[in-house]
């Protein structure tokens, strides 16, 4: 059943939209750091972001600490556990067949939810601190969601910024772009393998103390940005950095919008359906893959 | 040593008295048959439902027992899987040869067994399967003591059509009990002249409300029910304060009585009406003997799980006591025509042995609490209208 849609309710859902992506945006963008740097397709990456949600949650429980300066915690672990997974496990599946790394990660996004199932138990959590919104007019602003958009659009943007300047950021691009010469030219592989996949951890975590705030924390909660972040890149281009920020905001958009139109049943389909007609269409993204 | 002449009859006249005192113990016990899920996805909900079971038995047991015969439960472990459920009242009926059965834990396993016990027919006292289906097709043998999901928000509708309010949007996670509350909160709205102006199901693990709650607030209905778990209620609830939506009553079917809505909302839970099938603060019969009986038994407060076994154990009891005999069909005629008030509220079926008296109430969260606000008879405390605005609170 659809009441008739108004230019405010347009205006609400690309709001909601707009400020999901952004989340989606930054969360893929690590998948995309991995699968462009060794070729690895992350499952785990949601389960990651799980435990970055979990990180701020204990933080704020135990010692009241504000969610959003969870962050500078919940970042740095994450970018430890990131490297140990990747010096321990994911190194050895980088030059395998796409099938180990596949079945690897799965894996590990197993093993972590069902650890935390046992650590945390499967109980809801919630950390209650900024609810409600800012209204405009006849638009809401949810206040948790906005801050979450800008924090991911600041930490996105140093990510960029990180990738295109600095020494580092130009070494992991170019093992991206062809490992054989950038190891040639000197670039230690092995170690940006390491670093890339803590990065990307990081972002993760950044994406689970962001929605730490603004859903209910379970160990199960991380899955479903696995899909969403497979779903941007592949939106972007895999491998293309920029492609992921595009991926991430037209998903989010695309998901609000098209709910208005549709019941929210078929509406989970409409991402999927475009994933498949973009692999048909533009195998490649919408802005072309591997091009950084 | 000669023989008294008074002492022999004095001997067998205590002896007779004694014999009289304590049946229970000349007698083979009666043996009741369950499954419960004590492992798999029910396992919280079945081993509850278990607790209520013993304690019914201990409770019948102090008393005299049933039919001047001890009561014991066997209970087997279903994992929660309806086939199992079916192998093992076969296993109970045929091989361990139980006197009588009782129901197992949830709609879809109650639904799978009800085919061995009919085939048997064995009564099936079922106190936790609320599915109105299981009861209406043509079955003898089975009695049910919840209230049906239809019927959960009939408070909240009840409460909103003497308010005088005159919309209502109605969502619902699209699985089988909460479709069924769906429709029976919309029929039940229309019958009241209320209109349903906004009505959709979401699946299951939907956690983004947002673009549906838009196109609530768009037709501003002056009642949301909400047909949920709980995580979804929780979310629903978060999210409707994020976007501004502001119905004069929110309600929700299963989360809104749990402790945790409240600890996971905090002050965000206020003003919502949650339902519920039984609270251990309600004026019923028996009530207080069951909470301490429960208590001192399992060092806990009991859930409404446990309660509604203790009732049905007890339910069924009744009706054998009623007919002198545990013949199915004369069990069946007595529970088809009794009518009984226990812990857990009222008992009373139709002919197909679907329950038609018991009330579910509806509480709503004040300062931290659950108060009882609906049925009058029952509250415990005047509700709370209209729900202010989120930014007026």
């Amino acid at each position: 059943m659809n009441p008739f849609i108004t230019p405010v309710m347009l205006g609400q859902v690309i709001i909601s939209g707009l400020l999901a992506g952004s989340l989606y945006a930054m969360v893929a963008l690590g998948l995309g750091l991995i699968f462009g740097v060794m070729r690895v397709l992350n499952i785990a990456h949601g389960p990651l972001l799980m435990l970055g949600a979990y990180v701020t949650f204990w933080l704020f429980s135990t010692v009241g600490l504000n969610p959003y300066l969870s962050l500078l915690v919940s970042m740095p672990l994450l970018y430890l556990l990131g490297m140990l997974l990747q010096r321990f496990l994911v190194r050895r599946v980088v030059d395998a067949p796409e099938l180990s790394s596949l079945l690897l990660t799965f894996g590990v996004s197993i093993a972590l939810v069902n650890v935390a199932q046992l650590a945390f138990t499967s109980d809801l959590r919630a950390v209650e601190y900024l609810t409600g919104s800012f209204v405009l007019g006849p638009f809401a602003f949810s206040k948790s969601r906005v801050i979450a958009c800008a924090i991911a659009i600041a930490i996105t943007v140093s990510a960029f910024l990180f990738l295109q300047k600095t020494r580092l950021g130009k070494a992991i691009r170019a093992v991206s772009q062809s490992r054989e010469v950038a190891q040639v030219c000197g670039i230690n592989v092995g170690r940006i393998h390491m670093i890339a996949f803590g990065l990307a951890s990081a972002l993760a975590a950044a994406g689970g103390s962001l929605v730490a705030v603004m859903v209910a924390i379970q160990p199960e909660m991380g899955q479903v940005y696995t899909f969403k972040s497979f779903l941007v890149i592949v939106l972007g281009g895999a491998g293309n950095y920029p492609g992921a920020l595009l991926g991430g905001l037209l998903l989010g958009l695309i998901e609000q919008v098209s709910s208005l139109f549709l019941t929210t049943q078929v509406n989970e389909a409409v991402a999927y359906i475009l994933l498949v007609l973009v692999l048909l269409v533009r195998p490649t993204g919408l802005l072309g893959g591997r091009a950084s | 040593m000669t023989i008294k002449p008074w002492r022999l009859p004095a001997t067998l006249a205590v002896a007779a008295v004694l014999c009289g005192a304590l049946p229970a113990l000349a007698q083979t016990p009666i043996k009741i048959g369950a499954s419960l899920s004590l492992t798999g996805t029910y396992a919280k909900l079945g081993s509850y439902q278990k607790e209520g079971y013993e304690l019914c038995a201990e409770d019948l047991n102090k008393k005299g027992g049933l039919l001047g015969r001890k009561v014991e439960f066997a209970v087997y472990d279903d994992q929660s899987t309806p086939a199992t459920g079916v192998r093992l009242y076969e296993k109970l009926i045929t091989e361990d040869k139980v006197d009588a059965v009782m129901g197992p834990y949830s709609s879809p396993i109650t639904e799978a067994v009800a085919n061995v016990t009919e085939k048997y027919k064995k009564v099936m006292v079922s106190p936790l399967a609320a599915t109105t289906s299981i009861f209406k097709k043509g079955r003898k043998y089975i009695f049910m003591v919840i209230s049906p999901a239809e019927v959960y928000l009939e408070g909240l509708i009840d409460t909103a059509a003497k308010r005088g309010l005159k919309t209502v949007a109605i969502i619902n996670e699209d699985t089988l009990f909460t479709k069924s509350a769906a429709i029976g909160t919309a029929e039940l709205a229309r019958k009241q002249g209320m209109q349903v102006v906004f009505q959709e199901a979401y699946p299951k693990g939907h956690t983004d409300f947002s673009a549906l709650l838009t196109k609530i607030k768009a037709v501003n209905p002056d009642v949301i029910a909400a047909a949920t778990y709980f995580d979804d209620a929780v979310a629903i609830t978060r999210q409707m304060k994020e976007l501004n939506v502001n119905p004069k009553m929110l309600g929700v079917t299963v989360g809104g009585d749990l402790p945790e809505f409240y600890d996971l909302l905090k002050q965000n839970a206020e003003y919502i009406y949650g339902a519920t099938q039984w609270e251990g603060a309600l004026p019923y019969p028996g009530q207080r003997e069951f909470l301490e009986g429960y208590k001192r038994k399992f060092n806990r407060e009991p859930v409404y799980h446990s309660a509604s076994g203790y009732a049905g154990c007890l339910i069924y009891a009744e009706g054998v006591k009623r007919a002198g005999t545990l013949d199915a069909d004369k069990v069946r005629e007595q529970l088809l025509k009794l009518e009984i008030k226990t812990a857990f509220g009222e008992y009373k079926v139709d002919q197909d042995g679907f329950q038609t008296a018991h009330k579910m109430v509806i509480l709503q969260w004040q300062d931290g609490k659950k108060v009882t606000v609906w049925p009058d008879e029952l509250a415990s405390g005047k509700a709370r209208f209209p729900t202010p605005a989120w930014n007026q609170r």
